[in-house]
């Protein structure tokens, strides 16, 4: 998937560009320009988008959406994919509501709900790096197995009866800001650290951009794809008990279709699906665009079943755009 | 190429053994097309729900397994693991080709099962359908749970109840064009027409049986819309939904919720006081009496007419030859909520 | 190493006999299930659903021939059939709706083909994008609503036999004929393959890679017209959520049947054969009480091990 790339041009650009054509360059750029601008045109449409009730509650809202798009974004930045992520969160879920429900707590079921999370990632992990087999095939097979999997071992019953000191990730709040909302913004700082300081951080880059340069290089490639399906489930696995907490209960089609969406919040945030450009801003941003725009359809009464619809042109879009955008400024890619 | 011309050869022996197999079934076996009719062996009934995996459904597998083995027939309990009609109409086809000796359906489209279950008739299947009908011409017999008329007029004479009569309600639906949760609303605004006119609803929100979906439109229109007495929860995940979203607002006791839904997901919102009241029937009985009207069927001694005798339940009203009714609706409280297990 | 260990060596690696042999297996393994496993009835009802499956798979065998996919197949379906049924119901004469079904479906396929040709974008996202939108168009003109009201002669696409046989059957075999005659036998199965492996070289040596690229997706577009015909002739009703999940069956066939995800190779003898095997083994399971639940989990892993042995073998090889 990943194929022969020039280097990213941002150290180009920043050699030759004024400030606003670095900032144009930037791969956030398309998204947070529209994002601005949604925001202008909602503000004036309905006087019941700019408050800050109903800004605090679009950010808690697509918190799970947020941290999931966070891990995935590194995924793609590799030059793979994870589209099982919806099931994923569905099991997690499963096992911190069954560790909640049975001993309470929260530490228990956050760490039963990471554990799951990443077993689940390393098997994608491994079936990647040591299986060779394409990534897009490994997380559609596990997105159906897993599905599977939860109608097993659930029964088909829910989960209810979730104790509410397990649900504080879920509905708490300090000073005001909801707790969903920080531990989103926590993992973002935690991501862009991660991403541009860190030795695995730069290899993912390296690893998506040129897939054969970074293996002359000595990168260990493997290692690098396989740690960051791994981290897709350690998120997914707290995600699940921030899910857990907001809804109250599992119930079987927990997550059904979410992975669409935190494939397309990266996207459309402007990471490249072809690896080795994007951000962790890329992704937040892409998140709360689709929360914002989800919003707004509600409050302009769109009727629900249109999302879908909305959601793949935006997909579409976004990666047009990118790449008129990048042909525009004089990139080869 | 040696190699490719035996790999063709042994290619071309597959084949032909492929077609030997094929063709030996064709021996010893029934071949004619509706080899799934009235067999003569054991009666086994075939049961599908409109989709596995959530508790309502469960429930009711649950009554229906306690009715096959009080009657002593085989039971087949099995559906898609998503509601799609289309997904029902493929598994219908494949059990008439299986010898059940009658098929019962809960139907996600009325019209799709249609040619299925027709098929099933002719290959002499008694077909029967229950919780959601299919079309009146496509089976025998429709073992309904409660009148849309008693489920309407249930619930907004219990909202009535709490909000003394009067104000604006919001309902929180499925999709909007379920049937059955389409004739609920028609029967509550009906109820609400004729004897409380105070009472109206402000607007219908489809919760798309997606639980943090619902939760977020409830807790979107309260926050919109303030003055709302009451919310309706009419689904077995849109009520949770709707619950949840007044307690986590902290309106509880401010604005009214009630609905349908199966217990055990209600037992601490009904504890925190969120929900006074909310109706039901009972999957289990529904499940239960399935079965045994199935059976009748493929004995033949299903009335017309009046009662039939249906096990532990009773005697259950026959209203037409076409239709039985369970009964009036259930109603949870405090008081019975925990005698419940489903 | 003797010869016979050499031919035997050789042998293992055509795909179509291994398959063909898993087949025999999975059928006697499915007969032994279940005594109702090998009626000539059930057999031939099986038939009735990897028609549609089949369909689409040997439009995506080519695709994927490429180095390409196409996850929007499923919501196309759906997008087709709410085209069919609603343009009917609006007053359009059936066989003009049919045929209105048929546009729609190609112009979807062409309209991927836009996306990937012309703005060089990756068929993955592209696909990912159109899987929704094709979906989302087909569950808002629908208003999520079902129209079942066709004529009597309608369900002949989908429920008719001749003779004991569904009549769907024909129509797919004309179509595998077809497909593999184009892929075998001329210049633009050449130049799909060519494609494949090495889309570059292809195109210096003067493949016309864009104009191949448009009558693949748009193809597969139209495969996936006539599929959803029968689909929503053999339920009479046509609604927007047909067809929803398929592309997994399809990619798996496809996959199975022994085509490198990577592109490069692929045959349509393979594809059929994974197709029937994916059509009995949902059959065979159902028939022998094993609960959907269980066949979902199943077909998911399925497709791992498929392409697990396919990648695991095609490495043996080189």
């Amino acid at each position: 998937m990943s194929e022969v790339q020039a280097p990213t041009p941002v150290e180009r650009a920043d050699a030759d560009g004024t400030s606003i054509r670095r900032f144009l360059i930037r791969p956030e750029a398309p998204a947070l320009a529209f994002l601005a601008a949604l925001l202008i045109v909602f503000s004036v449409s309905s006087d019941k988008f700019l408050n800050v009730s109903n800004l605090e509650s679009i950010l808690t809202s697509v918190s799970v959406l947020g941290i999931i798009a966070l891990a995935v974004n590194q995924v793609i930045l590799t030059g793979e994919i994870d589209i099982s992520t919806g099931s994923m969160l569905g099991l997690c879920a499963v096992g911190a509501g069954a560790v909640a429900t049975s001993f309470g707590g929260l530490a228990l079921p956050l760490l039963a709900g990471i554990a799951v999370g990443a077993l689940v990632g390393a098997i994608n992990g491994l079936l990647v790096t040591v299986g060779r087999i394409p990534s897009i095939i490994v997380t559609l097979g596990m997105l159906y197995a897993l599905r599977g999997v939860i109608l097993l071992v659930t029964g088909g019953s829910w989960i209810t009866g979730i104790p509410p000191e397990t649900r504080v990730l879920g509905t708490g709040s300090v000073l005001g800001i909801s707790f969903p909302m920080i531990i989103l913004l926590i993992l973002f700082l935690v991501m862009e650290l991660v991403s541009r300081h860190s030795t695995w951080g730069r290899n993912v880059f390296a690893v998506g951009g040129n897939r054969r340069a970074a293996r002359f290089a000595g990168l260990p490639i493997d290692r690098v794809r396989f740690l960051a399906f791994v981290l897709v489930g350690v998120f997914v696995g707290v995600a699940s008990v921030i899910y857990m907490g907001r809804a109250g209960s599992v119930q079987t089609n927990t997550g059904t279709g979410l992975e669409l969406q935190v494939v397309a919040a990266v996207v459309i945030g402007g990471t490249s699906i072809s690896g080795g450009r994007g951000s962790s801003l890329a992704a937040l941003t892409g998140a709360v665009l689709i929360g914002v725009i989800l919003n707004g359809l509600v409050l302009l009464g769109v009727p629900g079943i249109w999302q879908q619809a909305v959601l793949g042109a935006l997909i579409l879009l976004a990666v047009s755009t990118d790449i008129l955008r990048r042909r525009l400024l004089g990139d080869k890619a | 190429m040696i190699g490719k011309m035996n790999s063709r050869l042994i290619y071309a022996a597959l084949l032909v053994a492929l077609a030997v197999v094929l063709a030996s079934c064709g021996v010893g076996q029934n071949p004619s097309q509706g080899s799934g009719g009235k067999s003569k062996g054991p009666t086994k009934i075939c049961m599908m729900p409109k989709l596995v995996g959530i508790p309502y459904f469960n429930a009711s597998e649950k009554g229906a397994k306690e009715a096959a083995k009080q009657l002593g027939v085989q039971l087949v309990y099995d559906g898609p693991t998503e509601a799609k009609a289309a997904l029902q109409s493929q598994q219908i086809e494949q059990w008439t080709q299986q010898q059940c000796s009658a098929i019962t359906v809960a139907a996600n489209d009325p019209n799709a099962l249609a040619p299925a279950m027709k098929k099933a008739k002719q290959a002499g299947i008694a077909t029967g359908a229950w919780d959601a009908d299919v079309a009146k011409d496509a089976r025998d017999v429709f073992i309904n749970q409660a009148t849309f008329e008693s489920i309407g007029y249930k619930l907004v004479d219990i909202m009535a109840e709490q909000t003394g009569g009067k104000g604006k309600f919001m309902v929180l639906t499925g999709t909007l064009t379920a049937p059955n949760q389409v004739a609920w609303l028609k029967a509550m605004k009906e109820r609400m027409k004729e004897k409380y006119p105070d009472m109206s609803i402000a607007s219908v929100q489809p919760g798309e049986e997606d639980l943090q979906k619902g939760i977020d439109l409830t807790k979107n229109y309260l926050q919109a819309h303030p003055d709302t007495a009451g919310v309706f929860g009419i689904t077995s995940v849109a009520l949770p939904g709707a619950a949840e979203a007044i307690q986590q607002q902290g309106l509880t006791g401010k604005v009214a919720v009630t609905g349908l839904t199966t217990p055990n997901d209600m037992k601490d919102y009904m504890k925190a006081g969120v929900v006074k009241k909310f109706v039901l029937w009972s999957p289990i009985d529904l499940g239960y009496l399935a079965v045994y009207v199935a059976n009748a069927q493929v004995k033949g001694d299903m009335p017309k007419s009046g009662t039939f005798k249906a096990g532990r339940l009773g005697k259950v009203k026959v209203l037409s030859p076409h239709e039985v009714l369970l009964g009036p609706p259930l109603v949870f409280t405090k008081d019975n909520i925990n005698k419940y297990d489903f | 190493m003797s010869a016979a260990t050499a031919v035997f060596r050789r042998l293992k690696f055509s795909r179509e006999v291994v398959l063909l042999g898993v087949l025999i297996v999975l059928m006697i393994a499915m007969g032994l299930l279940s005594p109702l496993f090998f009626t000539v009835g059930n057999l031939l009802n099986t038939s009735r659903y990897f028609v549609e499956v089949g369909l689409m798979a040997l439009g995506m065998t080519l695709i994927i021939i490429t180095g390409g996919i196409d996850l929007s197949v499923g919501s196309n379906l759906g997008l087709v059939s709410v085209a069919i049924g609603f343009s009917f119901a609006g007053g359009l004469p059936l066989p003009l709706a049919i045929l209105f079904g048929l546009v729609v479906g190609v112009a979807a396929g062409f309209f991927n083909s836009v996306f990937i040709t012309f703005l060089d974008l990756h068929p993955l996202v592209v696909t990912l994008g159109t899987f929704a939108l094709f979906q989302g168009m087909a569950y808002g003109l629908s208003n999520a609503e079902a129209i079942s009201n066709f004529p009597e002669w309608f369900a002949y696409f989908g429920q008719a036999y001749v003779g004991p046989i569904p009549g769907q059957l024909f129509i797919f075999v004309v179509a595998v004929a077809v497909v593999w005659i184009i892929l075998s036998r001329t210049r633009f199965g050449r130049y799909v393959y060519a494609i494949g492996n090495n889309e570059e070289a292809a195109r210096f040596s003067g493949v016309p890679v864009r104009k191949v690229k448009i009558a693949l997706y748009s193809g597969i577009g139209l495969l996936v017209a006539i599929a959803s015909v029968i689909y929503t002739s053999r339920v009479s009703t046509a609604r927007g959520d047909t067809g929803l999940g398929l592309e997994l069956d399809v990619i798996s066939a496809v996959v199975l049947g022994g085509a490198s995800i990577y592109g490069g190779s692929g045959t349509i003898g393979g594809t059929v054969l994974g197709v029937i095997i994916i059509a009995t083994l949902r059959n065979g399971l159902l028939l022998a009480g094993v609960p959907s639940t269980w066949q979902l989990f199943v077909l998911g892993v399925l497709l791992l091990v498929a392409v697990f042995l396919n990648e695991f073998f095609r490495r043996r090889e080189e």
